[in-house]
């Protein structure tokens, strides 16, 4: 029958438009500002860079590989390599950024600098409430900006950041034991190189 | 006035206002967008005009189809260059006061296709842009947020004096040139009267 289809659509609306006088369920508007649906876990947005402890100067996980800025797809990302060097969580020294950009008004989320981070540096934020007046400054962050504690990954993703955080503990306790077993070395040579030159003080020959 | 007194006032029952604030509240509170989209960050704009997000309690009551009737242009997805000039004449034709958001990295800067021949590296380069969303695609919430953003851009804007809005100063640019396709690229490249390349200091 002709307009049949449009009676069922509006039969729906009807249904639906009474129905949300008795049941809060049919009432399908979050009202912004004030009420959030709560994000996914694995949702995304921009890129921040992890740091452990508590100054993001010291802490910070990047060495500026610079394969992220290599791989970006739109580029970018902006890195520029320091001229010293300091510890990385290791203890083994590495450079860091002096310089890390990251202009979000080219970004597109693709998460690819996060898939080729060897250090578990660059991870992916969940934040978006970002716009701005101001074109050229507002949406170039700099390495401050972008530096967020690893606590505060934990909160975003729970279930990355735990297995992250194993991966690291992991490779720490494996370099902690190459030092040891280096170090039980060194000291062994250490000794043998003390007695050594104590046994070639008496007269040559005197032993084979 | 002082904004402690006022609320003090408001309280006794006493509403104090100003023409400026009036004015202001009248332009925020009824910022109807055009109706066109360019590519897929128009997806997410849609979905801010629906039930779940539902632009409308903010004010954006319906997006008007045509240009006189608008007064927002939400930029939402890559401009390339043979749609620039349609933009932009698009935007000659809405009545004052209009405002743009250009929503998405292809709006603001050309995102991905930044490097490409054919994509326009910014609509802010032809026509004067308010709020920027940053995201590919940004979520409807943030485009809310920059909704959010513009309606206090409005209100703290005054009338007199050299920071007032660009529709109540009459030296200001009114009709903006169109770019038409030239044999290498859009002419002109940018709007002078709106963009200036950025002096980048390291």
């Amino acid at each position: 029958m002709l307009g049949e289809g449009i009676l069922k659509g509006m039969a729906e609306t009807a249904k639906n438009f009474a129905g949300s006088f008795v049941s809060a369920d049919r009432l399908t508007t979050v009202q912004y500002p004030e009420q959030r649906i709560p994000t996914f876990e694995n949702a995304r947005v921009f890129p921040f860079l992890v740091y452990d402890g508590p100054d993001w100067a010291a802490g910070m996980r990047c060495v500026a590989c610079q394969i992220c800025e290599k791989e970006c797809p739109p580029k970018c990302i902006y890195i520029e390599k320091s001229r010293d060097k300091k510890p990385d969580f290791v203890g083994k020294p590495q450079f860091y950024p002096a310089r890390f950009d990251i202009d979000i008004s080219v970004c597109m989320s693709c998460q690819i600098c996060v898939e080729v981070c060897p250090f578990e540096a660059i991870k992916m934020d969940t934040e978006f409430e970002l716009a701005t007046d101001d074109r050229f400054r507002g949406l170039l962050l700099d390495r401050q900006q972008l530096a967020k504690s690893n606590e505060y990954y934990h909160q975003i993703h729970p279930t990355e950041a735990g297995e992250v955080d194993a991966r690291l503990d992991a490779e720490k306790a494996a370099a902690a034991a190459k030092a040891k077993v280096a170090a039980q070395a060194a000291a062994k040579a250490a000794e043998t190189a003390k007695t050594a030159p104590a046994k070639p003080a008496p007269p040559a020959g005197g032993e084979d | 006035m002082d904004q402690d007194l006022k609320i003090e006032l408001g309280k006794q029952g006493v509403f104090v206002t100003t023409l400026e604030e009036l004015y202001n509240w009248g332009r925020r509170s009824s910022i109807w967008p055009m109706q066109f989209g360019l590519a897929c960050c128009a997806i997410e704009m849609i979905a801010t005009t629906m039930a779940r997000y539902d632009l409308a309690r903010f004010g954006a009551e319906v997006f008007r189809p045509s240009p006189r009737q608008a007064d927002l242009m939400i930029v939402s997805g890559t401009v390339t260059k043979k749609m620039a000039p349609q933009v932009v004449r698009l935007y000659n034709q809405m009545a004052e006061p209009r405002y743009v958001i250009a929503m998405g990295a292809c709006a603001i800067s050309g995102g991905p296709f930044k490097q490409g021949y054919n994509v326009l590296k910014g609509i802010d380069r032809y026509i004067p842009v308010d709020v920027h969303i940053p995201g590919c695609p940004p979520r409807p919430e943030a485009l809310m947020q920059a909704f959010i953003t513009l309606q206090k851009k409005i209100d703290e804007q005054h009338l007199t004096g050299e920071d007032r809005p660009r529709f109540l100063d009459e030296k200001a640019q009114g009709e903006f040139p169109v770019p038409e396709p030239a044999e290498h690229d859009l002419e002109p490249p940018s709007n002078p009267g709106v963009w200036s390349a950025p002096v980048v200091i390291r």
